[in-house]
């Protein structure tokens, strides 16, 4: 537990910035965002308290607001999306597996359910969020655009990025 | 007592998820620009070394056309400089001949070199954040220009960064006037393109047409007269409105934004105390009389 306390608090530290600075500004047609960030929520283990986990992603969220003067939007997203994290795991992997320790990632879940668990994070934060944010300009098409590429394009890096953490090791 | 206890930690998740929720709520609803605190914005200290770190690099990205912008720009003031050198030849012979004092006061406008060291163009209330800060003589409500138009207004100041309300932020409206024919509206942005913002309440009867120029109205201590702004698109008006509502292209690029200027008015304090002082006449005597 030490250990994954280590890594995710150096991953913590890795993506938030790399979010601000980077990610926030590879947005594809004006339309695609793609939110890496939340990376942080979707590898807490699932055995985690809901508490600590939901104190963690409003934490991400926070951090992420101050850096992009969006005070709250991030915020109140994580809390909603980790509340609703472990329900949603548990409509891919059954109640009966050992989930101990278990992290969510393609390895441990298997290709088909992590990429499912996966997905349905990313819509509902990215739902979440562009709803909000069109309380100010609505207009519909351009929220199911702004959801359906952004989810996309979130996906796909966020799947390249289990990939990388997934390295083969040299024995 | 110890069942509410019992109870209390058996729903622990429910209370801890309601209170988050109510404080991100609350973040989210103080959306007020100017009452945030300096260190929950993009000017605090962390965000803004964070950003400093990255703008040294990618300050060099779209060098050729910053280039291009300012050979154009400065072979304008070069021609502005001579034409104002001879105004001021013509005025001093004038003043010889009068006996007439000339303004040596000091100069209306000066104006702060800064750097954009973060800048969100996709978001509905977009953003700058500055590299300098109040030692370098930045204060909140001061004007943001680039070689190209306005860019925005300076809303939180921290001691080397600060962050500016962009155009593209609906919070920010701009009295702007139409350079041809001196109608003048207020400029808003509606979320639509980074590109393009709406000039609403012209007059019905304002005479306009397509490609005219948009500048400031110097209706403001923020911002000059006659600083541009952009051209008309096209006319956006619902004819049952007793208003125009213009579609304006905005002349500033916010996707490349590089280095720009904070507009510093020298009379800005004595504007102030002199609308308070009317304020505090019209309380008084709300008659006039």
């Amino acid at each position: 537990m030490t250990k994954f306390a280590i890594k995710y608090a150096l991953t913590f530290l890795l993506l938030i910035p790399a979010q601000a600075i980077v990610f926030n500004h590879m947005i594809l047609f004006n339309v695609a965002l793609p939110l890496v960030f939340l990376y942080l929520i979707i590898i807490l283990p699932i055995t985690l308290g809901t508490n600590i986990s939901m104190l963690l992603s409003f934490l991400a969220g926070a951090v992420l607001d101050v850096f992009c003067d969006t005070p709250g939007v991030n915020a109140l997203c994580c809390t909603l999306v980790s509340f609703a994290r472990k329900p949603l795991f548990h409509l891919y992997v059954s109640m009966d597996e050992d989930l101990a320790g278990f992290s969510p990632s393609s390895r441990t879940m298997g290709h088909a359910a992590y990429m499912k668990f996966m997905s349905t994070v990313v819509v509902l934060y990215l739902s979440l969020m562009f709803t909000i944010e069109a309380f100010q300009f609505f207009s519909f098409k351009l929220l199911v655009l702004r959801i359906i590429a952004s989810s996309a394009y979130t996906f796909i890096l966020l799947y390249a990025l289990d990939c990388l953490s997934l390295r083969p090791r040299r024995a | 007592m110890s069942e509410l206890f019992a109870f209390f930690f058996r729903h622990s998740k429910w209370f801890v998820f309601a209170l988050l929720a109510v404080i991100s709520t609350a973040m989210l609803l103080s959306n007020d620009p100017y009452r945030q605190h300096v260190y929950l914005t993009s000017a605090g200290r962390g965000a803004s070394t964070a950003y400093k770190f990255a703008g040294n690099v990618t300050s060099y990205f779209n060098l050729h056309e910053i280039n291009d912008d300012l050979n154009r720009s400065n072979a304008q003031l070069q021609a502005e400089i001579v034409r104002l050198q001879e105004r001021i030849d013509l005025l001093s012979e004038s003043a010889i001949a009068d006996t007439l004092q000339l303004d040596s006061g000091v100069p209306h406008f000066e104006f702060i070199v800064a750097h954009v060291i973060n800048n969100s163009v996709s978001r509905p209330y977009n953003y700058i954040t500055l590299n300098k800060g109040s030692n370098d003589g930045i204060v909140p409500e001061l004007g943001v220009i680039d070689r190209n138009g306005v860019v925005g207004i300076v809303s939180n100041v921290g001691p080397h960064s600060a962050r500016v309300i962009s155009l593209l932020n609906p919070n920010f409206r701009l009295s702007c006037k139409i350079k041809r024919s001196d109608y003048f509206g207020s400029l808003v942005w509606d979320g639509q393109t980074p590109d393009e913002a709406v000039l609403e309440e012209l007059p019905r009867h304002t005479v306009f047409k397509v490609g005219d120029t948009i500048v400031t109205s110097g209706y403001s201590a923020v911002f000059p007269e006659g600083l541009p702004v952009g051209v008309v698109l096209d006319d956006d008006t619902d004819h049952n409105q007793n208003f125009f509502t213009l579609r304006i292209r905005l002349f500033a690029d916010f996707t490349t934004l590089g280095n720009v200027q904070v507009v510093v008015d020298n009379h800005a304090a004595e504007l102030k105390a002199l609308s308070a002082g009317e304020e505090n006449d019209a309380k008084k005597n709300p008659f006039g009389n």
